[in-house]
């Protein structure tokens, strides 16, 4: 029953090594809501940016004939991982959780099991 | 790999001042209104924004599907539930607040369609328009407040929102006009989502009609409406009457424009881009015409081989 302020707070608070949050909308690319991030990482750009991301992972699929789900989809880089996570809701909206995590600081089995439940939490 | 740019953005009142303001100025009336801290409705040509202490609490357009519509469509919410709520709203308690006491709906849910029905709504309300907005003073939405989202930011995404749509397709005709299926070899595989979409198109239906019979929200479907131009798979109708939709809407800020004369972001790079394209601009606009003119062709060069060869450029350019 969260609304999306408490479940972005609460991703940022509860995940180990998080530094940032965003809840985006896939189609336009518009950050719904971010929380953490810093001057040298802007959210909603990479919120923007991301979006094309999970389009070509969902282009790629739907020409392969795959009907599975996204479930997550995670980019490591040398100091940070960058995790989406694609929100299934009766909508059918297409949203996605971005979550920016410090390497050196995460556990990344622990983070994406975390953010399965945060996603349930917010129930859209 | 060729340096291709796309063709020069629209000319709107945007870009040149927004770096100068705090931010891109959509609506000099809104900023006042956001900045005295005004209540009430700004109505504009494209729709209208519901203002609380300056701060926007709900957005209307024609062109878009309200909140009601979108949460009844995929049943989300009951459409007596909903008229319900609306009308048990009082200017003390709005109508989100007995959805979500009934039940019907998360708190997480709600702000999230109410944000999507905003932001929708609010690009469409602050296209640019050719008469000026009213403000009346003191209407709050019976909505009430569910997550009131400041000018500033709303500007902001709507000129991004504008951005997005100009580099996934420059023309805007599509948007306003009526679609009909086009064929073209070797055409990529559409989604199933905008698979939907083609299967409506019929030569009547615009993007607007389109998005209100699949319940979804009016710009998702211009994106959709952009891609599937870009990739030669529908058009706006060929119009044997002159009478263009998207006259009202596109061609006014392409009209001169006081501001947009000597535009600094596209003339520098509306030059250097001909030599490297390579034969994909038609020879017509190969010798440097003023940056005001090449733009106006930009939009309104109907020829079928122009649009052919702009297809095959940004084909190329994806690559």
């Amino acid at each position: 029953m969260a609304n999306t302020e408490t479940c972005l707070k609460e991703a940022l608070a509860s995940i180990e090594g998080a530094t940032g949050v965003a809840l985006v909308d896939y189609t336009s690319g518009m950050a719904l809501g971010t929380m953490g991030g810093s001057k040298t990482f802007d959210l909603n750009v990479a919120a923007a940016g991301n979006t094309d991301v999970v389009r070509a992972k969902m282009r790629t699929m739907e020409h392969l004939g795959l009907k599975a789900e996204i479930e997550d989809i995670l980019i490591t880089l040398s100091d940070q991982y960058h995790l989406i996570r694609l929100i299934s809701g009766r909508g059918g909206n297409g949203l996605f959780l971005y979550l920016v995590l410090d390497a050196k600081r995460s556990n990344l089995a622990m983070a994406r099991h975390q953010l399965r439940r945060i996603e349930q939490d917010l129930e859209v | 790999m060729t340096v291709v740019d796309t063709p020069p953005p629209l000319p709107v009142r945007d870009k040149a001042t927004a770096v100068e303001r705090a931010w891109g100025g959509v609506s000099p009336m809104l900023t006042r209104l956001a900045a005295e801290r005004a209540t009430g409705v700004l109505v504009r040509e494209g729709g209208a924004l519901h203002l609380e202490e300056g701060l926007v609490t709900y957005a209307e357009s024609p062109l878009s599907l309200g909140l009601d519509a979108l949460l009844t469509a995929h049943g989300t919410v009951r459409a007596e539930v909903w008229s319900e709520a609306l009308s048990r709203a009082d200017e003390h308690r709005g109508a989100a607040r007995f959805l979500l006491a009934g039940g019907h709906l998360t708190e997480g849910a709600l702000q999230v369609c109410h944000l999507g029905a905003l932001y929708d709504a609010a690009y469409f309300a602050l296209a640019p328009s050719s008469t000026p907005g009213r403000f009346r003073y003191g209407v709050a939405h019976r909505l009430g407040p569910v997550l009131p989202v400041p000018v500033a930011a709303l500007e902001r995404e709507t000129l991004r929102r504008r951005d997005l749509l100009h580099r996934v397709w420059p023309d805007p005709r599509p948007d306003h006009t009526p679609l009909v299926r086009t064929h073209t070899a070797a055409a990529p595989r559409p989604t199933a989502r905008q698979q939907r979409l083609l299967d409506r198109l019929d030569g009547t239906r615009t993007a607007a009609d389109l998005a209100r019979e699949l319940g979804r929200q009016a710009f998702h479907t211009l994106v959709d409406v952009r891609r599937l131009a870009a990739a030669g798979l529908l058009a706006p109708r060929p119009e044997p009457v002159p009478a263009p939709g998207p006259a009202t809407s596109a061609a006014a800020p392409a009209a001169p424009h006081p501001s947009s004369a000597p535009h600094p972001a596209s003339a520098p790079d509306a030059e250097p881009r001909r030599p490297p394209a390579a034969g994909a601009p038609p020879p017509a606009l190969a010798d440097p015409p003023p940056p005001g003119l090449t733009e106006r062709l930009a939009q309104h060069t109907t020829d079928p081989h122009i649009t052919l060869l702009k297809r095959l450029r940004d084909a190329l350019e994806a690559l």
